[in-house]
């Protein structure tokens, strides 16, 4: 009888945990098909469909208005425009990125850790950053341009406008994955390799060729595709260089109004259709060659590549010649932008570093601005120099990005841990997988489509289930963007995330089930610990992607959402006028300086700190509570020394 | 204690485990012997709670436990890998259950400090990452980790199989040490035979789903109730029927149609013959020098045969040696020659 109680006890325990898993579940499913729906599919459904939705003069439907329109007007250059920058920088950027890795990591050349660092600047500053420091030193009244033309008074001033400053600009920008990837990659390969072909006769360079490029192609293939993608997607530095490609005309045509011009919403929607193909195409070739598997090392025991020796004298200074011309060009805009943001204006617009004056007025403070005016009076507007920190403008820019940046990366990583501790738990089911795919959606659609399409569908008050808010309207922009930031960086932080879910032994989550932990407290007490640095890791590479971002502010185009990247890009073209805004360009410079620091720092957590076991921590407190108690003794026995 | 009733556990179509019966009793050590996939694993994994059995019944003490949740049925895992949680020092792995169970700090405390004292973990290893213990340390937190709560049984899912062969054996004796100083029920799971063997008070074997023999060590040594067990604890020969039939032939009770084994110790060479003993001519094939023993491979014609000798420095044969090798049919162990046994 009491064995029956218990049972029936424990059976309503059962019950009634089952019944709250399965309200729980309900509402994380509805919660999803919500945001999944709303979020990402209706907006980029009607982007889709509205180049169908047009009519003609006469006001009848004509769904194909703007396909028409498309070949007969110069829509179609756009596109040639972009497809001929992504395969040229295919080609530029692969040439470049193998050669700086094979110049550090394979080939023993004097100087190769200097060389790396200044090979990797780019992965602290990038972007309009980039961008605009490259202005700062090439475009018309730029330092060397200004010097070059002292040189060569013939030299066309506006050298660096168009397809060749983006295509230069871009270059040296893109490498980055191959200073990250494409070394890792070289640092695995396993040294005997190389030492068995050597054994077998093969010279260095037929090593190179048949040993070591082979097992780097999967890496090489990957690249490629990305900086296809990269390339066709450009928006910051052709914008700003002046190019004709897709993506800056989608934001023109998104601005435009159908009183300028022939159906520009349309337009810009079909430019982005042709994109997420185009990318689509590109991933799904990406995605069916990463299915083959990669070459695998078989070796028990791997050695460390060795750096191989340029026997050739020719080859070998060549070599170091060709090293350090890159490396100049890499380092001339981070020291030239880092000097002038410490340089008074004066010396920013003859574009001469003054050696005896150095300022902080840049970055912090504010001064007043004499001007002759066309009476040949003076003329003092009070504040009109004014630094990063003091510019009421660039700090609400950089009050903005930090904001929506923040949200959208904390969003982002919040989501994705939810749904990775749900595909982790149910790895074998098919809901896990579509859960997946969902979250991996927006990775096939090129940031600018989703950014057009959030703008023009919920730039109206039909939406319902948003409460038929506008939500483009005023500062509700600033939630859009949010949300728009968020989307498109679950795919990343899911890969990210998902790894380091599946680095958790699964054995952890039964043990912290036997020992009495509710699927809460094994999520919070053992499962989010372990994955706590690669969350982190996640968060703070989304952040320093977003806080610099361009391209998708510049879609939504709203003045209660300009963000700091747009704010740099502004200071480009306000400068000195009537006396407004003189030291824009030197704030350029400190803004750029700030993005290094701010990536810098991000990285060092990232990879530095991020990287520690709790080992390794608890060394470093142990090590730092003894030297602590070393001072303290130090202090405690000295009086003592003094009295005898 | 335990008492496991005509489980079956089926993933899809596929049955893993096909009516198990054991009785495990208070304070033993019992083995779940196998090859992988096996389904000892799966046995153990529906005792502690993971796995919920498609048909039949867990009965510990009498209570039937089999659809009680894995937190309330007080049975304590030590896992293959340890699963120590790495983001906790040593003694926050060790005071993880009883934080869950909400007791107080102080008595936490002491329960913590008196398990590790039990288990030789010293107060500076406490304060340690596990990650910064030997694999001996580890296992030990584990144990300590699943005996705090105090279970009434505690389930070892092959805890020594990632350790080195040296490290192995010495934790084995511990292992045993501690299982009889805390007299806690023990089921333990292992492919290792002789681990088995010398850990076990009684082990069961399984094949396929399902239990071949459950026994003593002795028992399934010795007295192998199948082919399977015979075949998988320890080594054998199994004699050629031409061998048998001259047993037979001299009065044995043998049978030449059945499967006949002879473990290797009781194949002797060069030994004065009882009267029943078939002494056999033999050449010695190769040897493999094991130090306390050698192992013979001798060609008897029909078959080589594999014995072992212990090592006295003296009798030591060579390669190509001719010598007598003498069997004594009493220690033949014979099974009905059916078709799953050819397979393997």
């Amino acid at each position: 009888m009491q064995r029956q109680r218990r049972g029936d006890v424990m059976t309503d325990l059962v019950n009634r945990r089952s019944l709250t898993s399965i309200f729980f579940k309900t509402l994380g499913i509805s919660l999803f098909i919500y945001l999944f729906l709303g979020f990402m599919v209706l907006p980029c459904l009607n982007t889709l469909t509205s180049i169908f939705r047009e009519t003609n003069a006469a006001g009848e439907p004509d769904p194909f208005a703007v396909i028409r329109f498309f070949f007969a007007g110069n829509m179609k250059n756009y596109v040639l425009n972009s497809l001929k920058l992504a395969v040229i920088l295919v080609v530029t950027v692969n040439v470049v990125g193998v050669s700086i890795v094979l110049l550090t990591e394979y080939f023993d050349i004097k100087g190769a850790k200097i060389l790396r660092l200044g090979y990797m600047t780019t992965l602290i500053y990038s972007g309009v950053a980039l961008v605009t420091g490259y202005q700062f030193l090439y475009d018309d009244d730029g330092i060397l341009t200004t010097r070059l033309l002292e040189l060569f008074p013939n030299m066309n001033p506006n050298w660096f406008t168009g397809f060749n400053a983006v295509l230069f600009t871009m270059t040296f920008a893109c490498t980055s994955n191959h200073a990250l990837f494409l070394r890792n990659a070289i640092r695995n390969i396993d040294y005997n390799t190389v030492e068995a072909a050597r054994n077998m006769g093969a010279r260095p360079f037929k090593v190179l060729f048949r040993v070591v490029f082979p097992t780097l192609t999967p890496t090489m293939f990957s690249l490629t595709v990305m900086t296809f993608v990269t390339g066709l997607c450009a928006m910051s530095a052709p914008t700003l260089l002046g190019y004709d490609s897709i993506n800056p005309e989608i934001v023109r045509l998104a601005g435009s109004s159908s009183a300028d011009e022939s159906f520009p919403q349309a337009r810009a929607a079909l430019l982005s259709i042709i994109l997420a193909m185009f990318t689509i195409i590109l991933l799904s070739i990406l995605s069916a060659y990463e299915r083959k598997g990669h070459y695998l090392s078989v070796s028990k025991t791997k050695a460390r590549l060795q750096k191989q020796k340029i026997t050739n004298p020719v080859a070998n200074v060549l070599a170091h010649i060709y090293a350090y011309v890159l490396f100049v060009i890499y380092m001339i805009p981070v020291v030239m932008i880092i000097l002038f943001s410490f340089q008074p204006y004066t010396s920013i617009r003859m574009k001469n570093i003054d050696f005896k004056n150095w300022t902080l007025l840049n970055f912090f403070g504010s001064a007043d601005y004499q001007y002759m005016t066309s009476r040949g009076t003076y003329k003092t507007r009070k504040g009109s120099i004014s630094g990063l920190f003091s510019n009421e403008a660039t700090l609400a820019g950089i009050k903005i990005s930090f904001i929506m940046s923040v949200a959208a990366a904390a969003l982002a990583c919040v989501i994705v841990v939810i749904v990775c501790n749900y595909i982790f738990k149910n790895r074998n089911k098919k809901t896990s997988t579509v859960l997946e795919y969902c979250l991996l959606f927006p990775w096939l659609l090129p940031t600018i489509l989703i950014c057009y399409s959030y703008r023009v569908f919920f730039n109206n008050e039909t939406i319902w289930y948003v409460g038929n808010l506008n939500l483009y309207y005023a500062e509700r922009v600033r939630f859009l963007i949010i949300l728009a930031y968020t989307v498109v960086r679950l795919p990343f932080s899911l890969r990210m995330i998902k790894a380091a879910f599946y680095a958790i032994d699964e054995e952890l989550e039964d043990a912290a089930r036997n020992l009495g932990a509710s699927g809460l407290r094994t999520f919070l007490q053992v499962k989010l610990p372990i994955i706590l640095p690669s969350v982190l890791a996640v968060f703070a590479l989304n952040f320093n992607y977003l806080f610099t971002e361009y391209d998708m502010s510049a879609t939504f185009a709203s003045s209660y959402a300009t963000s700091y990247a747009m704010v740099i890009q502004s200071m480009t073209r306000e400068e000195g006028l009537y006396g407004y805004n003189v030291n824009a360009s030197g704030r350029r410079c400190a803004s750029t300086v700030f993005i290094m620091i701010v990536s810098g720092i991000i990285l060092y957590l990232v990879y530095g700190v991020g990287g520690r076991d709790l080992g390794e921590r608890l060394a470093i407190r142990d090590k730092r509570r003894k030297r602590w108690q070393k001072i303290k003794a130090r202090f405690q026995r000295e009086p003592v020394q003094s009295t005898t | 204690m335990i008492r496991i009733n005509n489980i079956v556990v089926k993933f899809g179509d596929f049955t893993a485990l096909n009516k198990i019966n054991v009785h495990v009793k208070e304070g033993e050590f019992f083995t779940f012997l196998g090859p992988s996939g096996c389904g000892k694993t799966t046995t153990l994994r529906t005792i502690t709670g993971f796995i919920e059995p498609t048909e039949g019944t867990i009965e510990v003490k009498g209570r039937d436990i089999t659809h009680v949740p894995i937190e309330d049925r007080n049975i304590g895992i030590v896992f293959q890998n340890y699963a120590l949680f790495p983001t906790m020092t040593v003694y926050d792995n060790i005071a993880f259950g009883l934080r869950v169970k909400k007791l107080n700090r102080k008595d936490i405390d002491l329960k913590v400090r008196e398990i590790a004292r039990k288990v030789e973990l010293s107060d500076d290893q406490l304060k340690r990452a596990v990650s910064e213990l030997s694999g001996g340390q580890q296992q030990r937190v584990a144990i300590a980790r699943a005996l705090v709560l105090e279970p009434s049984i505690i389930c070892m899912d092959e805890p020594l199989s990632n350790l080195d062969a040296k490290l192995r054996v010495q934790l084995r004796n511990e292992l045993k040490k501690m299982q009889k100083d805390f007299g806690i029920t023990t089921i333990y799971v292992t492919h290792d035979q002789e681990e088995a063997l010398t850990l076990s008070d009684r082990i069961a074997v399984f094949n396929k789903g399902v239990i071949e023999q459950i026994g003593t060590p002795n028992e399934v040594y010795n007295y192998s109730r199948t082919e399977f067990v015979c075949n998988f604890i320890g080594d054998i020969n199994r004699l050629c029927e031409d061998i048998v039939r001259q047993m037979a032939v001299k009065g044995a009770q043998v049978d030449p149609g059945k499967h006949n084994y002879i473990r290797l110790e009781r194949v002797h060479v060069n030994t004065p013959p009882t009267e029943e003993d078939l002494v056999l001519d033999a050449r010695v094939d190769s040897r493999e020098y094991y130090g306390i023993y050698i192992k013979y491979y001798l060609d008897l014609g029909c078959q080589t045969i594999k014995v072992i000798e212990r090592n006295d420095g003296v009798n030591i044969y060579e390669p190509g040696q001719m010598v007598k090798v003498v069997i004594n049919p009493r220690d033949i162990m014979a099974y009905p020659a059916n078709a799953a046994a050819e397979e393997r």
